[in-house]
């Protein structure tokens, strides 16, 4: 296993961005977007043989063509002044093992660049309505960082949503900066909010993406044309409401008392309990069990 | 050569680039492993070495199947006679990429000239249909030989469809490949309603090729005899039933028919089957 490289860019002190497929695919939309947005070009791919299963066989007359595998690729550009390395990975290594050995790889990539700073994006499931703007909860792997966050609009630190600033990143989102801070490299995970009752639906969600776009690209003091990931927001939206309108008037109503919440500070009560939270993903599970079954 | 520490190979035999028979325990129509279990049998085999489960299979706890604790099997057999060594294997779940190197260091350790895996596909033909096998090499050498056999296609085009994973057997021939030695999956058509139930007459004709390629000289009359059996069993019902009798009807005659049919006849189907005694070599 190892790191197959196109090219040895010259690169200053490079940021690196990483993502991977998630709920909402927040984050991956959100990176890919930008590599894309400022034309990066591909230096660089994780061998993916004994991290994945492969995807696809191709076969032609009888022979084997070939066999694909998920990929994990490098890419450059030089942003607004600044270096950036983005990582995609089509997909996450099915064993913690493997995940961690991931994680080292890219960040090998990252420090042979002399990378100074690791960003992560993901999502956040959180009791907002899918109506409002996701906000971005930022989470660094550095006491340092936390002043700098505090600057960004529109995002938040756990503590500003949990009180005592605790909870888990779950996957390679949070292992990158967990293996980073080993490392003494700083970095921040960026999670876009996903509506909680929309969280386990196999849906985009690219309003969280372009909410985190805004935070990443704040961060680096860039500017970047968004306006593709803009149509995406609104083909899915039509899509949402589409769903909204079918669910039940009093699974809605419940819903709907998520529009109270624009923002909660630890002090405050929640709109809804945690009973009513559940009884909500009860109604939610309930009504899109028998909509299957129909 | 080095081999991997999860390879344990306890006697080295007396073969000369012998080829590798390859099968896995869960398969479509059991057709992997009921050809090894028969050629096991019929050629009495001895077993020579293994790869250990541990790092390959989740070893939290065990399964239980038909009353009875399992445990991850993934063996090496041998017959010196023929000059064939024989991996039959439960299908790893984890780091399946490192498990089938082990089995390709084994296949380097004997000089194997050959590899061949045996699989089962899903068929929606009936079961009175012929039964169809084809192969599917990475030597471009190995399909003129295939193509001189009767009764075995050789020129399929496929493609992984999306949300499919390939299987094990097609990994292991990329692989294989990569490392340079010619492989060829077999295929036999097994009928969607048999399930998991050994389809003997997709066997026989995996079994003829092979015999007839590796000069086995294996007797298939019980195979023949289990296949009629099998077919007895099917036609049997299929008077009983006239809902078991329309699908097959149908079935023969082309017509696709519905999901809740298809259950339907795999169930009656399964339920007979599962009342016939395992076969003597299994």
């Amino acid at each position: 296993m190892g790191v197959i490289f196109e090219s040895e860019p010259e690169l200053e002190e490079p940021y690196l961005v990483a993502a991977w497929p998630g709920i909402g695919n927040v984050g991956i939309i959100a990176v890919d977007t930008l590599r894309e947005a400022v034309e990066a070009r591909q230096f660089a791919e994780i061998e993916p043989w004994d991290l994945f299963y492969p995807h696809a066989v191709s076969i032609k007359g009888g022979k084997l063509q070939d066999l694909t595998f998920p990929s994990s690729r490098f890419y450059f550009q030089r942003v607004g002044g600044k270096d950036v390395i983005f990582f995609i990975g089509e997909e996450q290594p099915p064993s913690e093992e493997r995940m961690y050995q991931m994680a080292n790889l890219v960040l090998d990539v990252g420090l042979r660049f002399g990378c100074r700073r690791v960003f992560t994006a993901g999502a956040a499931v959180a009791l907002i309505h899918h109506t409002f703007r996701p906000k971005v909860w930022a989470v660094p792997n550095t006491e340092r960082l936390i002043d700098e966050i505090r600057e960004y609009s529109h995002a938040t630190l756990m503590s500003d949503i949990q009180g005592e600033g605790k909870g888990n990143i779950t996957g390679l989102n949070g292992l990158l900066l967990g293996a980073a801070r080993k490392r003494g490299l700083p970095g921040i995970c960026l999670l876009g909010e996903v509506p909680i009752y929309l969280s386990s639906f196999p849906l985009s969600y690219p309003k969280a993406s372009r909410s985190v776009l805004e935070t990443l690209t704040q961060s680096w003091g860039i500017q970047a044309d968004l306006r593709g990931l803009d149509s995406f927001i609104q083909e899915v939206e039509r899509n949402i409401d589409e769903l909204y309108q079918k669910i039940p008037s009093l699974v809605k109503d419940k819903i709907d008392q998520l529009k109270q919440v624009s923002h909660i500070s630890p002090e405050e009560k929640e709109p809804i309990t945690e009973e009513d939270k559940e009884k909500l993903m009860e109604d939610i599970e309930q009504f899109f069990g028998r909509k299957g079954k129909d | 050569m080095t081999l991997d520490h999860s390879l344990k190979l306890h006697k080295k035999p007396n073969l000369y680039h012998p080829s590798l028979l390859v099968g896995w325990s869960k398969d479509v129509g059991a057709l992997g492993a009921g050809v090894i279990d028969f050629v096991n049998a019929s050629l009495k085999t001895e077993q020579i070495g293994e790869v250990e489960a541990k790092g390959f299979f989740s070893l939290s706890g065990v399964a239980i199947e038909e009353d009875v604790i399992q445990f991850p099997q993934s063996n090496f057999y041998c017959s010196e006679e023929r000059n064939l060594i024989i991996f039959k294997s439960d299908p790893p779940v984890l780091e399946q990429y490192r498990f089938l190197n082990s089995t390709l260091d084994a296949a380097k350790y004997f000089k194997a000239k050959e590899i061949y895996t045996i699989g089962g596909i899903v068929s929606l033909r009936a079961h009175t249909a012929p039964r169809r096998i084809s192969g599917v090499v990475n030597k471009e050498k190995l399909k003129s030989m295939l193509a001189e056999y009767d009764g075995l296609e050789v020129n399929i085009d496929y493609r992984t469809p999306p949300g499919e994973r390939p299987t094990l057997s097609s990994f292991l021939l990329w692989m294989a490949k990569m490392r340079n030695i010619p492989t060829v999956n077999l295929w036999g058509e097994v009928p969607f309603y048999l399930g998991n139930a050994f389809d003997a007459r997709a066997g026989e004709h995996v079994l003829d090729f092979l015999n007839r390629r590796l000069s086995l000289n294996m007797d298939l009359t019980p195979l023949r005899e289990e296949s009629e059996e099998q077919s007895g069993m099917i036609g049997k019902l299929r008077g009983q039933s006239p809902e078991v009798g329309k699908c097959i009807e149908m079935l023969e005659r082309g017509i696709m028919l519905q999901p809740e049919e298809s259950e339907r006849l795999r169930r009656e189907v399964m339920k007979i089957l599962s009342q016939r005694r395992p076969p003597e070599w299994s």
